[in-house]
C-alpha cells in the first residue's frame, strides 16, 4: 500500500457557472497532520465533501487508501472518518445511542458497549452516555464528533473546522487531541481550518486553497523556510530608508508598503541593518520578524 | 443490511411524530365508536330500509364487523396524512438534521441506506394499519358483539356469514397495507428531493387529492389514464367483502399498486444516489 493514503486528482465541482472548487490536487501522507488552510468561502468544505462523498465532483477523481472513491467506495471509506462542518446528531437519542448507529455503519454490526465507553472516556463525556444529545452544549457535540470519528480505529480523520465555536479552553483540548491522536494512535489528520494559529500549531503537511484554487502544497517547515528572514521595518521616511537599504549588500527583496518596509535579511545582520538606519536619522518605530504562517498565508491569498 | 434496518426502525420509532398517527387512530376509533353506541342502529337501519320492507331480517346486524367496515371506509382517505407524516420525513428530515454527514460519510453504499429506510417506512405503515385493525375489530366486536356482515357496494348488498369474516378482514387489511405502501412509497419519494419534511407530507396529499378526483372524474378523456393511477387502485380492500372474490380486480390492482411503488422506490433511488449533500 503507498504511503500516500488520500490523493485528489484535478477535483473540481461547479455549480451552475461558478466552480466551487477546481483542480484541487492533494497529496496526503501516512502520519501527516495534513493542514488545508483557506478563508471563509475558499472551497475547503466542498473539497472535503467531495473527498467523503457527499457531493460529487463535476471533474477529477479521489483515491483513499489505494481504492478509487467512486468505484470501490466502500474500501475506500472503510479507515476513514471525519466531521463535516459542525458535527450534526439525532437529537432525540442519546450520546451512546448516536455511538451506536454511526459505529453500526462502519462496522456493520452494533460495536460492543465496552468500545463506545472507553471512546466516550477519551473525550470525557462517559458521564452523559445516556443523556439525550439535545441537552448537550456545543462543545459536547463536537468532543462526541469526533468520538464517533474515533470508534471504529479509523486510520485517516478529516476534520472540517473542527474548533468553530469553541471557547479557547474547547479549542485548546481538541488541538491537544488532535496531537494525541498522531503521536499515540498512529492516526493520520486531515484539518481545514481557517485559523492559522491552529493549523500552525499541529500541522507537518498543509495545502492553502482561495477562491477556489489551490495555491500551494507542501511541508509546513519547508513552506515556510521559503518565506524565512524576512523582516518588517516600521519607520520613517520610507523613500530614505528604502535608499539605504537597497545599498546593503545583506539585504534584498525590498517591499515598500504603506507604513513601512519589508525586506529579507540575514536574522545575524539585522543589528548592524538597524544600526545603518538609525545613524542615516531615519526613525524607526518597530522592527518584525515576518515568518509565520499567517504572514505566509497572507501572502500566498492575496497574491492569488 | 438486517442491521442498518433495526436502527432505522429504531431511529423511526424514537420520535414522537412517529407516534402521532398512532395516537391519532387510538383517540379516532373510540370516538367513532362511541357515536355509534349512541346513534344505536339507526345508522344499519338508515342503510337497510328499503330492504326491511321486502325482506324479514333477523340477528344482530348491527355489529362489530360492520362497525369495523364503516371505519375502514371512513379512515382509508385519512390515513394516507399520517403516513406521510413519518414516510416524508425519512430523507427530508435527515437531510434538515444535518444528520446525512454522518451516516452518507461511512462505508455503506446509500442504496443500503436508502433499502433500509424503505424497508422501516414500510414497515411502520404495516403497524399503522395493524393499530386500526387491532382497534376497529377488536373494540367493535367487544362493544357491538358478532354477527354476520352487510356488505354495501355500488352493486348492491352482500350478506357475508360470520365464519367468513376474520379471514376476509385480514384479506381486506393486507390490501390495505398494500395500497398504504404506495403512499409511502411517494412520501418517500417527495422526501428524497426537499430538505424540508413538510414539503413531502404536503406535497403527498395534494398529489393524492388531484389523482383522487382524476379517478373519480366521469370523463371520457381521462379514462385511458385512470388504470395507471394509484388512487384508482387504493380502495382495492373493499374486493375483500364481495362474494365471491373479483379476483381479476384484484390481482389488477395490486399489480397496479405494486408497479407504482417499484417505479417511486426507483426514482427515489436514482434521486438518493445522485444527490449532493449540501446541509
Amino acid at each position: 500500500m503507498s504511503d500516500i493514503i488520500l490523493r485528489t486528482t484535478d477535483l473540481g465541482k461547479q455549480y451552475k457557472n461558478r466552480w466551487a472548487a477546481q483542480a484541487i490536487d492533494l497529496e496526503v501522507h501516512r502520519g501527516d497532520v495534513f493542514g488545508f488552510l483557506g478563508p471563509n468561502g475558499a472551497g475547503k468544505s466542498t473539497s472535503i465533501r467531495m473527498i467523503l462523498s457527499l457531493i460529487t465532483p463535476t471533474t477529477g477523481r479521489v483515491e483513499l487508501f489505494g481504492y478509487d472513491l467512486f468505484n470501490r467506495r466502500e474500501q475506500a471509506l472503510q479507515n476513514v472518518a471525519g466531521i463535516v462542518e459542525k458535527p450534526d446528531f439525532y437529537l432525540y437519542l442519546s450520546a451512546y445511542r448516536n455511538m451506536q448507529i454511526a459505529g453500526s455503519l462502519t462496522l456493520g454490526k452494533t460495536p460492543a458497549e465496552k468500545k463506545i465507553m472507553e471512546t466516550l472516556e477519551i473525550v470525557g463525556l462517559a458521564g452523559r452516555a445516556r443523556d439525550k444529545v439535545k441537552t448537550f452544549s456545543h462543545g459536547m457535540k463536537q468532543r462526541l464528533g469526533i468520538a464517533q470519528a474515533l470508534l471504529c480505529d479509523p486510520q485517516l480523520i478529516m476534520l472540517d473546522e473542527p474548533t468553530n465555536g469553541l471557547d479557547p479552553q474547547g479549542m485548546k483540548e481538541v488541538r491537544e487531541l488532535i496531537q494525541r491522536l498522531t503521536t499515540e494512535k498512529g492516526i493520520t489528520v486531515f484539518l481545514s481550518s481557517h485559523l492559522l494559529n491552529e493549523v500552525e500549531q499541529v500541522a507537518t503537511r498543509m495545502a492553502i486553497i482561495n477562491k477556489g484554487k489551490m495555491i500551494v502544497q507542501g511541508s509546513v517547515e519547508e513552506l515556510l523556510k521559503a518565506n524565512a528572514n524576512k523582516v518588517f521595518f516600521k519607520l520613517l521616511p520610507l523613500k530614505r530608508a528604502a535608499l539605504i537599504l537597497d545599498s546593503l549588500k545583506t539585504v534584498s527583496a525590498i517591499e515598500m508598503t504603506d507604513d513601512g518596509i519589508m525586506a529579507k535579511i540575514d536574522p545575524k545582520y539585522v543589528p548592524s541593518v538597524i544600526n545603518k538606519l538609525v545613524n542615516a536619522k531615519c526613525k524607526i518605530f518597530s522592527v518584525e520578524p515576518k515568518h509565520s504562517l499567517e504572514d505566509y498565508f497572507l501572502e500566498k491569498t492575496t497574491e492569488s | 443490511m438486517l442491521n442498518l434496518i433495526y436502527w432505522e426502525l429504531f431511529k423511526t420509532y424514537s420520535k414522537w411524530r412517529t407516534y402521532i398517527g398512532f395516537i391519532a387512530v387510538a383517540v379516532l376509533i373510540p370516538i367513532i365508536m362511541w357515536i355509534m353506541w349512541i346513534e344505536g342502529g339507526k345508522f344499519i337501519s338508515y342503510q337497510l330500509k328499503t330492504l326491511q320492507s321486502e325482506f324479514l331480517i333477523t340477528g344482530n346486524l348491527f355489529n362489530g364487523w360492520v362497525v369495523a367496515q364503516v371505519i375502514m371506509n371512513g379512515l382509508w382517505v385519512h390515513v394516507p396524512t399520517l403516513i406521510a407524516l413519518v414516510a416524508g420525513d425519512q430523507l427530508a428530515g435527515e437531510a434538515t438534521s444535518g444528520t446525512f454527514r454522518l451516516t452518507l460519510i461511512r462505508p455503506v453504499s446509500r442504496t443500503r441506506i436508502l433499502n433500509a429506510k424503505y424497508i422501516a417506512t414500510l414497515i411502520y405503515t404495516a403497524s399503522l394499519v395493524i393499530v386500526i385493525a387491532l382497534l376497529s375489530l377488536g373494540l367493535g366486536r367487544w362493544i357491538f358483539g358478532t354477527g354476520d356482515l352487510i356488505a354495501f357496494d355500488k352493486d348492491g348488498i352482500t350478506i357475508l356469514p360470520e365464519s367468513d369474516l376474520l379471514i376476509r378482514f385480514m384479506f381486506a387489511y393486507a390490501l390495505a397495507v398494500w395500497s398504504m405502501f404506495v403512499v409511502a412509497s411517494l412520501a418517500l419519494f417527495i422526501s428524497s428531493f426537499v430538505e424540508n419534511a413538510i414539503g413531502p407530507i404536503i406535497t403527498t396529499m395534494t398529489v393524492i387529492v388531484i389523482f383522487l378526483i382524476i379517478s373519480n372524474l366521469p370523463v371520457e378523456s381521462v379514462e385511458s389514464i385512470k388504470p395507471w393511477l394509484f388512487t384508482t387502485h387504493m380502495n382495492v380492500w373493499q374486493q375483500a367483502f364481495r362474494d365471491p372474490y373479483d379476483w381479476d380486480k384484484i390481482w389488477n390492482s395490486a399489480a397496479a399498486l405494486g408497479i407504482n411503488s417499484f417505479i417511486f422506490w426507483g426514482a427515489t433511488l436514482w434521486i438518493f444516489k445522485r444527490k449532493d449533500i449540501l446541509t
